[in-house]
């Protein structure tokens, strides 16, 4: 299905780097590298060298800690969005945001894309990403509050609770008035969910295609594989490309990453697997 | 020698050429550009002489080339004629079937006369010549040669007989 992301539009085929941009000082992964503005900038610019399609700007962690008023948060990205909107143009800006009122503010500075990673907590979340023309990202957290942590969380199916979820997030968005091709479902892998959980999910994840919704992935470095591989956070890149390819024959269209040139290649060796990217250059036999 | 009744073309039999083998970036942009050129010299009604027929590789790197060029494959009332065929695959350590010292040699005299070789021996050399008795009596030096190279350590040739530029 053709994606149109804000202002932006891709084909059927092609798979999407959504590139992860933390104006945060405590997120899991980078610690805070990139919570200085410059560094930040700096990170946006890396990425696109690499090819991202998309920057994914978060302004809090998800994890529990120091709560974050609106007002804080959007001090945190709605300059920092204007700023990348007027250096890139042709760049996607997401924005991982639950809040309407951050939505809308960085909307008006130039953000493409809602990715709401809280599952629909706020109701407005839609109204204002139909207002602006912004595409939105649904998610399944099981019905958690932002910013908790899975606790003896059960699901009779995991993966239906999660087509269940996130289709019924998707049709109200599109009930708001967003377009058909700006809504993309996520099953949220470790949101609300255990390592069992995020691992079916993966296993199934061409379910979650077969609904016709476009889907995207956030499996970078996260708990489910290091748990898995019993990896800490700096280890845990091979076991990420191997849900990675997972999800990629399953045929997700967008790779929520902190490293882009090793998903890129992951899932362009997949992509080109299951017949939806020609080989860069094959003349082996073929002379 | 008489002035041939339609024009010819030598093209060859690289797999590469066929739509289903596409890559990203053309492996073989420039031999692709000059088959293209020569094939678009042969009118609208071709008739494609490949070994192996019309079935196998070479007679469908002919037809595809052919169709390429919005042209028809034709048994017979040809508008011109296609030839499928080319040098040794043994020109290089990196060929597809490795040096053979005498892949040299063997090359040079197809270019004096291309239905002159032994076909034993183009075996050894893995040559795909059993199409080019069609052109008996022909040489490179009298065609218009839109390719001449071995990149990947086969000999490919390109050429036009029968017709000028712009014809």
């Amino acid at each position: 299905m053709t994606l149109a992301l804000g202002r932006h539009t891709f084909g059927d085929d092609d798979a999407l780097m959504m590139a992860i941009v933390n104006r945060t000082p405590d997120s899991f992964f980078d610690k805070g590298a990139t919570w200085a503005e410059d560094a930040a900038f700096a990170r946006v610019a890396e990425v696109v060298a690499q090819g991202a399609e998309i920057v994914d700007i978060g302004g809090i962690k998800a994890a529990p800690g120091v709560e974050i008023s609106a007002a804080e948060e959007k001090a945190r990205v709605v300059d920092f969005v204007a700023r990348v909107r007027s250096e890139w143009p042709d760049l996607v800006i997401s924005v991982d945001t639950w809040r309407a009122e951050v939505g809308a503010a960085v909307c008006e500075a130039g953000a493409d894309v809602l990715n709401d990673a809280w599952g629909g907590a706020d109701p407005e979340l839609v109204d204002v990403a139909a207002q602006w023309g912004a595409a939105i990202i649904c998610t399944h957290t099981g019905g958690v509050t932002p910013r908790t942590r899975p606790y003896r969380i059960e699901y009779d199916d995991v993966v239906a609770s999660a087509i269940a979820d996130t289709v019924a997030y998707a049709e109200r968005a599109l009930a708001a008035g967003v377009a058909r091709e700006s809504i993309v479902i996520d099953p949220a892998h470790d949101f609300g969910k255990n390592t069992f959980h995020s691992l079916e999910v993966t296993r199934r994840l061409g379910e979650m295609v077969a609904t016709g919704w476009p889907v995207l992935v956030s499996l970078s470095n996260k708990d489910f594989v290091g748990e898995t591989l019993g990896m800490e956070v700096g280890d845990r890149l091979l076991g990420t490309l191997a849900a990675t390819s997972v999800c990629a024959l399953a045929g997700a269209r967008i790779y929520r990453v902190h490293q882009v040139v090793e998903t890129r290649q992951t899932v362009d060796m997949v992509w080109s697997i299951a017949g939806r990217r020609p080989p860069l250059r094959a003349i082996r036999g073929l002379q | 020698m008489n002035a041939p009744v339609v024009p010819m073309a030598l093209v060859p039999g690289v797999l590469a050429l066929l739509p289903a083998h596409a890559s990203l970036e053309d492996p073989v942009a420039p031999l692709r550009a000059a088959c293209l050129a020569a094939v678009g010299r042969l009118g609208p009604r071709v008739r494609v002489v490949a070994s192996g027929g019309s079935g196998g590789s070479g007679g469908r790197v002919g037809a595809a080339l052919v169709a390429a060029v919005g042209a028809a494959v034709v048994e017979s009332d040809e508008t011109g004629v296609l030839v499928v065929g080319n040098g040794s695959a043994r020109r290089t350590e990196k060929a597809p079937g490795h040096f053979d010292a005498r892949a040299e040699d063997f090359d040079a005299a197809l270019r004096t006369d291309l239905a002159s070789a032994d076909p034993a021996l183009a075996d050894e050399l893995w040559a795909d010549v059993a199409a080019l008795g069609e052109l008996a009596g022909r040489t490179l030096a009298e065609a218009d040669l839109l390719y001449d190279d071995l990149p990947f350590g086969v000999q490919y040739w390109v050429a036009v007989w029968g017709t000028r530029d712009g014809c």
